[in-house]
């Protein structure tokens, strides 16, 4: 599969009379997009608010972060099977707005969302303290149930993002970005002497508002299977779960993974970039043997040499990482695995919840139990009534000055699994 | 908590949903529960079927506790 991404580097947004992208600033009129979000009989009300680098501005409770971007050629639509028609995705064309995120907020369980702070050392761990942040923060209708608000706001991040990548559909691109995978056949002849290295990717999918979706299915209920890794800069994978948002892959990071971008760089150079393989994180035993057994197998099949593989979230998926690393590697094939640590506010518990002898090769996110200190900031997007619930607070995270007392566990992406923090080890 | 029971000489039964982490952990008797949100029952079931679930998964535990164990063991079904 070939997929061209164009960019258009945004440098500003502003709220203005018409929605337009003109010399790469982004006019939002918040009229246009209300519709889009209302639309949902479950959403009464929706505020719209910029947030840009550097402003003393503190965005609460946050739960998913999405690229805009449309798809000028080839088939099928951004966000396939969710807000697109399922047809696979990954090929042709895609104009992305690069440096500006959508990002959905809002009270939807309270302890399970994440903290964006735009200045400050919050910022530094952050990486969505570098991009300019077009908020939308949803009011439910009165009664709606946790689930049914969390869906709908999830779907109306997903439209509002597709709505502003509408207008950037006749721009040219600012630089252009190829991506190519080939067919078995073609990559075992075009490539001989390199080894086929695969990527496993990790969904979370725990239950209870921690899922994921694949071409609008949860993840829950898939076999693993493989992928063009062009398809998910489509959107065929899109987050549902925040929890612990410092671990979380927000929409935002499945569109722009790291660890795709980079083997891409290396494709054809040190190795043949095979494909993507993903694979849930469910909470029965058996789920997790299943999948586990299913990953393997597709390695094994598709001859690989090596695959990394990326978690997402920590705790029992913590045995789904290791029993994939086990068993991929009991079929002698290499394995390099992405994770992140939970080793207690001294850094002296044992990392992972679970370890074997096989995983030799570990790259770690960081510790998210370490504990920081975030200054109070002048703007609030969203509201701070939740600051001492969330995961990785306590009931002394606010305190008399307004500063939060927080593990990094509560700031979104700071110690992404797939790398895309931005926490570095000597 | 499972280790420093028996280390004070006490049988101990691990009732837990993701066995591997318990044998990593080092329990020695260890019996399967259902699922992580909910290990000693099942919400799907109807309340007379998830009583007997849970009646079978205790009974279960204690006829672990009674059994000798030499290393390790799961007590699978």
């Amino acid at each position: 599969m070939r997929l061209e991404i164009g960019k258009i580097n945004i440098t500003d947004i502003r709220f203005a009379d018409s929605s337009k992208i003109e010399g790469g600033v982004l006019y939002v009129n918040p009229e246009d997009l209300k519709p889009v979000v209302l639309e949902d009989d479950k959403l009464k009300g929706v505020v719209f608010d910029i947030a840009k680098p550097g402003e003393s501005v503190r965005i609460t409770p946050v739960k998913d972060v999405i690229e805009p971007r449309v798809k000028v050629e080839g088939k099928g639509g951004i966000f396939p099977g969710m807000i697109a028609k399922v047809d696979t995705v990954g090929s042709g064309k895609t104009l992305a707005l690069k440096g500006m995120a959508v990002v959905t907020a809002g009270k939807i369980v309270g302890f399970q969302e994440g903290i964006i702070d735009m200045t400050g050392p919050g910022a530094d761990y952050t990486p969505f303290s570098k991009t300019l942040n077009l908020v939308m923060v949803c009011e439910p209708v009165d009664d709606l149930k946790q689930h049914d608000y969390e869906k709908a706001v999830r779907m109306a991040g997903f439209r509002v993002a597709a709505k502003i990548g509408e207008l950037a559909r006749d721009l040219t691109a600012d630089e252009t970005c190829v991506y190519e995978t080939c067919g078995i056949k073609e990559g075992i002849e075009k490539y001989p002497d390199l080894p086929r290295v695969g990527y496993v990717s990790m969904l979370q999918t725990q239950g209870l508002l921690h899922d994921t979706y694949v071409y609008g299915v949860d993840a829950k209920q898939i076999i693993p299977t493989i992928l063009s890794p062009t398809e998910i800069m489509d959107g065929a994978i899109v987050s549902g779960n925040c929890v612990s948002a410092c671990d979380k892959n927000p929409t935002y990071i499945h569109q722009n993974n790291p660890v795709v971008e980079d083997m891409f760089a290396e494709h054809g150079k040190s190795f043949n970039f095979v494909c993507q393989i993903i694979t849930n994180e469910n909470v029965y035993l058996a789920d997790k043997e299943r999948s586990s057994n299913m990953t393997a197998k597709l390695c094994r099949i598709l001859d690989l040499d090596g695959v990394i593989v990326t978690q997402e979230g920590f705790g029992n998926p913590d045995t789904d990482l290791i029993m994939n690393c086990k068993k991929i590697e009991a079929e002698g094939v290499k394995t390099v695995i992405v994770t992140d640590e939970y080793a207690g506010r001294d850094g002296k518990s044992q990392s992972l919840a679970d370890a074997d002898p096989a995983a030799d090769a570990v790259v770690t996110g960081g510790n998210a139990n370490e504990v920081v200190i975030l200054p109070k900031l002048d703007k609030v997007i969203g509201m701070l009534d939740y600051v001492n619930v969330i995961a990785g607070a306590s009931d002394k995270t606010l305190r008399d000055d307004g500063s939060l007392e927080v593990e990094l566990q509560v700031i979104t992406g700071a110690t992404n699994e797939m790398g895309f923090g931005r926490l570095s080890a000597r | 908590m499972v280790k420093e029971l028996e280390r004070a000489g006490l049988p101990v039964v691990h009732v837990c949903t993701v066995t591997p982490i318990s044998l990593t952990v080092g329990a020695n008797r260890i019996v399967p529960a259902i699922a992580i949100p909910h290990p000693l029952g099942n919400p799907a079931l109807d309340k007379e079927e998830e009583k007997a679930l849970r009646r079978r998964l205790v009974l279960k535990a204690l006829k672990a506790l009674e059994t000798e164990v030499d290393g390790q063991k799961v007590f699978e079904d």
